[in-house]
């Protein structure tokens, strides 16, 4: 496996985390009187975390294979980053329509957020899974 | 003469030519056209056609004309790409 595709690998996994912040938000709006968690120290929090893993393992897997990380991606690998952003952009632009849908159904601003919040991540993972999928596959 | 991968319309006799030079391997083929190993096992195997750049190098290293390393079949049913 290149350093790319367990970079791809490894930025996948960890943006799955956000699953605990979204599911909090999913759970509080299907029962807004239920205690729940300060949703912005838990952002925070999950952001700092995942930087902090994520700066760990390259550096880990860098060390593991120092030549390639020191050099640019192959032609192979830019072909995979571009092919995995079209299907990312098409997800963002359906998720920022439907976030745009929310105003009219009544929500307020802070649910607006956290749906286009929503709509990235589900790009994010889409564009990480995608690249997983042409790695896997061949491009 | 068979090519020894087809998947793709372009396949190639890069896993014969570098045992016939000295069993290179394909790290050591990666390393003189500036590709990863992945790279160039997912050229063999049909799974990547190259650049013409890329394509020529790997010529180049065998001392091979492309055409001697690469072939073109085309398809049955060519899709149209637009």
């Amino acid at each position: 496996m290149s350093f790319r595709e367990k970079s791809a690998w490894i930025t996948f996994v960890l943006l799955l985390a956000f699953g605990i912040y979204f599911g909090g938000i999913a759970r509080h709006a299907m029962n807004p009187t239920a205690p729940h968690a300060n949703f912005f120290q838990l952002f925070v929090l999950l952001v700092v975390a995942i930087v902090v893993v994520e700066v760990i393992t390259h550096v880990f897997i860098a060390i593991r294979s120092p030549a390639e990380a020191r050099t640019p991606g192959d032609e192979r690998e830019r072909l995979i980053e571009l092919r995995s952003i079209r299907p990312a952009y098409f997800v963002l632009l359906v998720g920022a329509f439907l976030s745009i849908v929310t105003m009219h159904l009544g929500v307020g601003t802070w649910m607006l957020v956290n749906c286009v919040l929503f709509a990235i991540w589900i790009a994010e993972l889409t564009r990480y899974g995608s690249q997983l999928y042409h790695y896997r596959r061949g491009a | 003469m068979v090519p020894d991968v087809g998947a793709s319309p372009v396949s190639n006799h890069i896993r014969r030519l570098r045992f016939e030079h000295k069993e290179m391997t394909q790290q050591a083929l990666a390393e003189r056209i500036g590709v990863t190993r992945q790279t160039v096992n997912a050229i063999e195997l049909g799974k990547y056609s190259p650049s013409l750049e890329v394509a020529f190098r790997i010529a180049a290293v065998f001392g091979e004309p492309l055409e001697a390393v690469f072939q073109f079949r085309e398809p049955v049913n060519p899709r149209r790409r637009g």
